[in-house]
């Protein structure tokens, strides 16, 4: 009888040691898959993050991780953003996606992450540290290079143009600009007449064409640095009346630079890939978590964007991104 | 160094011989208990596993082919109901005169409202003028219908219903929805002069994606769905293959007929499943990986070798503990045996307990140590009375008084000139001394001893001046049996000096040998006094005191009997009171 009473007992205890090996092997292996990747961009609600987080997700279900997309309302709101990236850490999250709204401010909150052992992928817009794993974001000296590919392209080789900038000083319009600069010392035909600063103010930009379509009559093409920039120069053209006489090459594709690609107001549009980097960025971020090697810069590619090619298959999507 | 090696080696594995021998019972209950089940247990995990993994690849792909049959149900279902719409307005306009367009007009408003998933129905003449359009939005004038493929492709083949892959619409100013448009050739027969439409029902593209994207294959698995060209009508990540960040066999599965394949792209093996969408001639393609499944082997396996790994251990420390409780009794008693193997009968009764048979065991080895210390200790007391009764037989063959009392006797006869006495005495005595001695032998034949006893019997009667007649009664061919010897006398001595003594008449004493089949029986009849019943017991227990005993009392020939040939044989006394007593000594029938 004690025997029996024994053998069920040891029975039981093993039992249960089994079972309890079984559950915290699986509930271990279920946690490997999921990864929580904290995403931060500047702005919650706009077409350009809204690609961005739908980049995000497709790597999510790709690679089988949660990602959880956030931002401040406003893009201005760098206090906000510093507190999500200190509420990301707080809750330790497995990796952070951040799309920084300030060079300089998000840095300790960025060293922050990385001293909790947190990888950190910065996309679009760095900070002024490479203490992040990887810089995913377009090089604005390309930027400015495909922008005289499509100068070329659009105009010919010999023209006269007019730079229209936006800040001056600004790391990006400087980076930009030297990009154009020395892809059109390739070409003697073109003559810059003149490169002016519209402070990413589009009134401001609008105003620079009308007088400087009066000043250059021999006037081929304006070249814009940026969107506000190639806003304000369409406006420009169309209050003085010189669609297709005057060209446009722009940067970005909001939808008014499209509508005015539309309407043959400008010809040529440089645009970034959001998709991509939302994308890359989680890729990257699930690369530093399986400790793989990362590259510390990943250069995004520009598509040249006109009335021709817009409607392409594959452009539609990148021009007319499907946002529910 | 090496021989020392060799030689420490030898003792560990002696040593553990000792400890774990292989044809112990534990061991043999443990090994046999262990490696019967673990036989079963691999048995039933390879059947298991094989079963399993035979199968997982099959199951996959059949498991992928039910999901996407359903898939592709519904969007034909979609489709067909997108069809029915644009047949419902051809029904209307090729039966409607074109003056009057309000009707239809009503319509294409009313399918509209109905129909939140349709973002507009347009009605183009085949020269391209847009005839009627809902809803009413500002018309984009810069989309040319007659410059667009689909619008081309409608004109050549006007009664086939024309899919075209998701685009963006253009046909309103700073509207540019995604969608999926249905393009249909028509004609009106009711005017004179037949007339050629064309109609373009546009369907918004998240209803495509919603019924795609629902559907899952695995973890990492995915639907996509191409047209005939190749274009892609859905993929889950359709921008990344835009953006150059991933690459798909889209050809490859073109090429292929409705079913599934094992393939391997990229490096990665796959199962791709191939399927036809009616109506629309697109190609539904699903994707599921292998290392998946390989995965779910893999865990299986895990899984398999983790139960076996602690079924091993439990069985094993099971079995042990098992077979340990089984043989500890058992050796326990055998280490016990093993003493008295040993000689050593100095052990305290076994405590009952373990299983039934191991109790009766116990039980019957408890058993059988009692009776052997019972039969130890009987035969030593038997061993020590034989020693001490012989003594005493040996003392008597000596007995001092009687040896005074009857050279006395001589004595006195010879003083008296009694010469025949003294003659007949003096043979007498030298006869009995001769006979009880005998050489130290303690056994004699039975002539001797009837010849002692009558030598005996001589010399008392000579003491006795005739106060008693004897007769002895010997058959012949008796002598060569024998007896222990001095077994008469003592009863001869007790029959003069309690019985015959005591009365006043001639005593008689007759002393009868009788053999029977296996033994011999003596008989000492004598005419006295008689004994009491309770003297009679006394008279068997009772060592003799009297100093006129010639030696040893009945008891101890009694005693001697009793040692040497068994509780069988004896003495036995009957007597009357004032008539006489007969004694019986019964002795087996032996010729050593």
């Amino acid at each position: 009888m004690s025997l029996l009473k024994k053998s069920i007992v040891v029975l039981l205890i093993f039992s249960m040691f089994f079972t309890l090996t079984s559950c915290t092997k699986s509930s271990l292996t279920s946690r490997e898959n999921e990864y929580l990747i904290k995403v931060i961009v500047k702005k919650s609600d706009h077409d350009f993050w809204a690609v961005v987080k739908m980049g995000t997700e497709a790597a999510g279900k790709e690679f089988n991780v949660t990602i959880d997309f956030d931002g401040p309302t406003d893009e201005e709101d760098i206090d906000g953003q510093i507190r999500m990236v200190e509420a990301a850490i707080e809750d330790k999250v497995d990796a952070l996606v951040l799309a920084a709204s300030d060079f300089i401010r998000l840095v300790p909150s960025v060293e922050k992450a990385k001293q909790a052992n947190i990888p950190v992928i910065i996309i679009d817009s760095t900070i002024d540290s490479d203490i992040m794993d990887s810089f995913i974001g377009t090089d604005n000296i390309d930027g400015g290079k495909k922008l005289g590919e499509s100068l070329i392209s659009v105009v010919g080789t010999t023209c006269n143009i007019v730079v229209v900038n936006f800040v001056k000083g600004a790391a990006s319009a400087k980076e930009r600009e030297v990009g154009l600069l020395s892809f059109l010392n390739n070409y003697p035909d073109v003559e810059i007449l003149e490169t002016v600063y519209c402070n990413s103010d589009e009134f401001l930009a609008t105003q620079f064409t009308k007088s400087l379509i009066k000043k250059y009559p021999q006037l081929d093409a304006f070249v814009c640095l940026n969107a506000y920039a190639t806003v304000g120069v369409a406006r420009g053209i169309v209050e003085e009346e010189k669609i297709g006489e005057v060209l446009v090459i722009g940067f970005d594709s909001t939808p008014e630079e499209i509508a005015y690609l539309e309407k043959n107001v400008i010809q040529s549009l440089i645009v970034q890939n959001p998709f991509s980097m939302g994308y890359l960025g989680v890729k990257y971020a699930i690369a530093a978590l399986n400790n793989e090697p990362v590259p510390k810069i990943i250069k995004t590619a520009f598509k040249e964007i006109n009335k021709e090619n817009m409607y392409l298959p594959e452009n539609q999507q990148l021009v007319f991104p499907f946002v529910d | 160094m090496k021989k020392d090696k060799t030689k420490f080696i030898k003792k560990a594995y002696k040593r553990s011989k000792k400890h774990f021998r292989i044809d112990s019972l534990q061991s043999v209950i443990t090994l046999s208990f262990t490696s019967i089940t673990l036989l079963a247990m691999i048995f039933i995990g390879i059947a298991f596993y094989s079963t399993f993994s035979e199968n997982a690849e099959k199951n996959a792909a059949s498991s992928m082919q039910q999901i996407m049959n359903q898939a592709t149900l519904n969007l034909e279902n979609y489709l067909h109901s997108m069809i029915e719409i644009s047949d419902l307005i051809q029904n209307k306009i090729s039966k409607t005169s074109l003056g009057n367009l309000e009707e239809i007009d009503a319509i294409l408003s009313l399918t509209l409202e109905i129909r939140e998933d349709i973002v507009s129905v347009s009605i183009y003449t085949d020269n391209g003028n847009l005839l009627l359009t809902a809803p009413k939005h500002q018309f984009d004038n810069s989309y040319i219908v007659t410059q667009q493929n689909w619008f081309l492709n409608s004109l050549d083949t006007p009664n086939d219903y024309l899919f075209q892959p998701p685009h963006v619409q253009r046909l309103f100013e700073d509207r540019r929805p995604w969608v999926i448009s249905l393009s249909h050739g028509i004609t009106n027969d009711i005017s004179s002069l037949p007339q050629h439409f064309i109609t373009n029902v546009d369907m918004n593209f998240s209803v495509i994606e919603q019924l795609c994207s629902d559907v899952v294959l695995g973890q990492r698995g995915y639907i996509y769905i191409v047209d005939a060209s190749g274009n892609i009508i859905y993929h889950p990540q359709q921008q990344l293959i835009y953006a150059g960040l991933r690459q798909e066999d889209i050809e490859e599965a073109l090429k292929k007929e409705p079913g599934s394949y094992l393939d391997t792209y990229q490096g990665e093996k796959r199962i791709t499943t191939v399927m036809n969408i009616e109506h629309a001639n697109w190609t539904m393609v699903g994707i599921s990986f292998l290392d998946e499944i390989v995965q779910n082997r893999r865990n299986l396996n895990a899984l398999i070798f983790i139960i076996l790994l602690f079924g091993i251990v439990f069985i094993v420390i099971a079995s042990a503990f098992i077979s340990f409780k089984i043989s500890q009794p058992i050796k326990r008693l055998e280490l016990q045996m093993n003493k008295v193997e040993r000689g050593d009968f100095n052990i305290d009764n076994l405590e009952v307990k373990g299983e039934d048979e191991v109790k009766q065991l116990t039980k019957a080895f408890n058993l059988m140590i009692i009776r052997i210390k019972q039969l130890m200790s009987q035969i030593i007391t038997e061993q020590e009375a034989k020693r001490k009764s012989e003594i005493k037989a040996l003392q008597a063959q000596i007995n001092p008084h009687f040896l005074y009392n009857t050279l006395d006797s001589i004595i006195w006869m010879n003083e008296n000139k009694k010469y025949d006495g003294v003659s007949e005495m003096t043979a007498a005595l030298a006869k009995l001394f001769r006979i009880s001695l005998s050489k130290g032998n303690e056994t004699i034949s039975i002539c001797d001893e009837i010849e002692h006893a009558r030598s005996y019997l001589i010399i008392q009667k000579i003491r006795y001046k005739n106060k008693f007649a004897f007769k002895i009664d010997l058959p012949p061919n008796l002598c060569q049996y024998k007896t222990v010897k001095l077994i008469l006398q003592p009863i001869i001595e007790n029959a003069i000096y309690h019985g015959i003594n005591k009365i006043q008449e001639k005593g008689y004493i007759f002393i009868n040998v009788v053999k029977e089949d296996t033994f011999i029986k003596f008989e000492i009849i004598d005419n006295g006094y008689g004994i009491s019943k309770e003297n009679i017991k006394k008279i068997i227990n009772q060592e003799s005191t009297s100093h006129h005993s010639s030696g040893v009392g009945i008891k101890n020939v009694n005693e001697r009997i009793k040692l040497s040939y068994g509780s069988d044989y004896g003495i036995k006394i009957d007597s009357e009171f004032e008539v006489g007593t007969t004694v019986s000594i019964k002795v087996p029938l032996v010729t050593e």
